[in-house]
């Protein structure tokens, strides 16, 4: 498989082109690529510090989120219903390539 | 402490001692401030640096997979080159000529050095407690090995009722496991939380079939070949195929101490990570340190803290200002419950509980002086991010407001403070 392409707006609204590869979470491509993402719980849905958001289109083309993830979305800053994700949740796919992700304000 | 006097060779590398959350982070912090020189990354344990917070929880699951979550993997340490050596550990310091010699008889000059060396479970010392079937929980081999003996109908005497007790409690019930937590206190987390969420969390163990002793002063455990019982000061004896000891943490600060680097239960470190010795700092649990929000001489041991920490020391080392100081936070997770806790609590503060703890979502405040120092929220995160802010401005909170659910804790502040 080949890397994917992404697109990242921080939180002081400068952009990123990254490169997504096969085997990193969407958190792991964005901390790897030293954007400003905590992740404290090491990526099983537990701290939501690393809240992004999508793009409509994209986040319904996506599968349910977990019970945790939601439980930890709605309280965050800036909860998006249809565009918050916890980035930790969100693994490679080719259906993926090419996508825009807004880093959620830190906590 | 001293300024940092950098004149010998930066051609040597920064030693960090140490790949747990904070050492990792070092490192990485380090190449994203832009560091150049070379980073070397020893580790004693023979695999690459993981995540702990899953070995009591996912990871001794049900049908969950052995692999554990690594922190980061194996390329990041090739792209950031950073020199990670596994199974090896340093012996010995000479902080005077900045060298450190380590567990293959090797020699390295450092530029810096940075003890991440972390903690290890505090051993039970009682007669028994070197049977097999007695153990602690802080490595992924541990992890294994209770997950292994955590089978449908074996006895499990929990010493301990903490967060690592009480969440292999909740793993063990889960997996049909008899479990019998002795706890000398009189309630659960005492140390931690106050008693309303520890009643509230002894009745969802106890729903989940887990038994409870508390006043239990362990004298020792029994077995001819292996643990087969555990004894109190009072006599009783509890029947027990496995016995995990979760009775807190030791700083490993060994190595330090014999370089002459300040240590009081912990190493000694200024808000930057500093040691009392020039060119060494300390990050993470193996540290002591004065709290900047209430001044209190404390050990932290949590994850928020660690990375922190080694985000100062990052920042320190190549000369540019940390992040924002940040209120500590923890959490656990028990029977699907998260208690999540942001600040730290003092026994004496005032104690306000928002909602009905019946009804399993609720929250308790604790006040200083009436000033918000801490906030335990239960099965939901709505005063979590709030009370964050409102600890870091030491705000002044009307308890009658906050004692009410429905107000926003925001709006139980006094507007003058």
């Amino acid at each position: 498989m080949s890397n994917n392409k992404l697109t990242v707006i921080d939180r002081e609204g400068s952009t990123h082109d990254l490169q997504w590869e096969p085997d990193q979470t969407l958190m792991e491509a964005l901390r790897d690529n030293d954007l400003p993402v905590l992740a404290s719980c090491g990526g099983t849905a537990s701290c939501a510090t690393c809240h992004v958001f999508l793009e409509k289109e994209v986040f319904d083309t996506l599968a349910e989120r977990s019970e945790d993830e939601l439980e930890l979305l709605v309280d965050a800053e800036g909860y998006q219903e249809c565009g918050s994700r916890l980035s930790c949740q969100l693994a490679f796919s080719q259906d993926l390539n090419g996508v825009t992700v807004t880093l959620a304000p830190e906590e | 402490m001293p300024s940092q006097q950098p004149t010998e060779s930066v051609l040597n590398p920064i030693v960090i001692v140490g790949a747990g959350h904070s050492g990792v982070a070092v490192a990485a912090g380090l190449r994203s401030r832009g560091w150049e020189g070379d980073i070397l990354l020893l580790e004693a344990e023979k695999e690459a640096p993981y995540e702990r917070p899953p070995l009591s929880k996912e990871l001794l699951k049900a049908g969950a997979p052995d692999e554990s979550t690594v922190l980061r993997k194996e390329k990041f340490y090739h792209d950031k080159r950073i020199d990670r050596r596994a199974g090896l550990t340093v012996d010995a310091i000479d902080p005077a000529g900045r060298t450190v010699e380590l567990s293959d008889g090797s020699r390295h000059g450092y530029h810096r050095l940075v003890i991440a060396t972390g903690s290890r479970a505090r051993s039970l010392t009682v007669p028994g407690a070197e049977l097999p079937g007695v153990q602690a929980l802080r490595t992924r081999d541990d992890a294994l090995e209770l997950k292994r003996a955590l089978v449908p109908g074996a006895r499990v005497a929990i010493i301990g009722a903490g967060y690592i007790g009480l969440e292999v409690a909740a793993a063990a019930a889960a997996k049909g496991c008899d479990v019998t937590v002795l706890e000398f206190q009189d309630r659960v987390m005492s140390r931690v939380t106050s008693e309303p969420v520890s009643r509230f969390f002894e009745r969802l163990h106890e729903q989940n079939g887990v038994r409870f002793v508390f006043g239990a002063a362990v004298t020792a455990v029994e077995g001819s070949d292996r643990a087969e019982r555990v004894v109190t000061a009072d006599g009783a004896a509890y029947p027990a195929d496995v016995v995990l000891a979760g009775i807190g943490v030791v700083p490993n600060q060994e190595l330090a101490a014999e370089a002459g680097l300040q240590c009081q239960d912990g190493i000694l470190v200024d808000d930057d990570g500093r040691t009392s010795v020039p060119g060494i700092y300390a990050t993470g649990d193996v540290t002591r340190f004065t709290s900047t929000i209430d001044g209190a001489s404390q050990r932290l041991e949590c994850i928020q803290n660690a990375m922190a920490q080694a985000d100062r020391v990052a920042a320190d080392i190549t000369g540019q200002a940390p992040a924002d100081p940040e209120i500590p936070w923890f959490w656990t997770v028990q029977h699907g419950v998260r208690l999540q806790t942001a600040g730290v609590r003092h026994p004496d503060d005032d104690v306000i509980v928002r909602g009905t703890p019946a009804e399993v979502k609720f929250s308790v405040v604790y006040l200083r002086d009436g000033r918000l120092a801490a906030v335990d929220t239960i099965a939901g995160l709505t005063d979590f991010r709030p009370a964050k802010k409102l600890i870091a401005q030491k705000t002044r909170i009307d308890p009658l407001l906050a004692a009410d659910p429905g107000t926003p804790l925001t709006d139980a502040a006094f507007a003058a403070s």
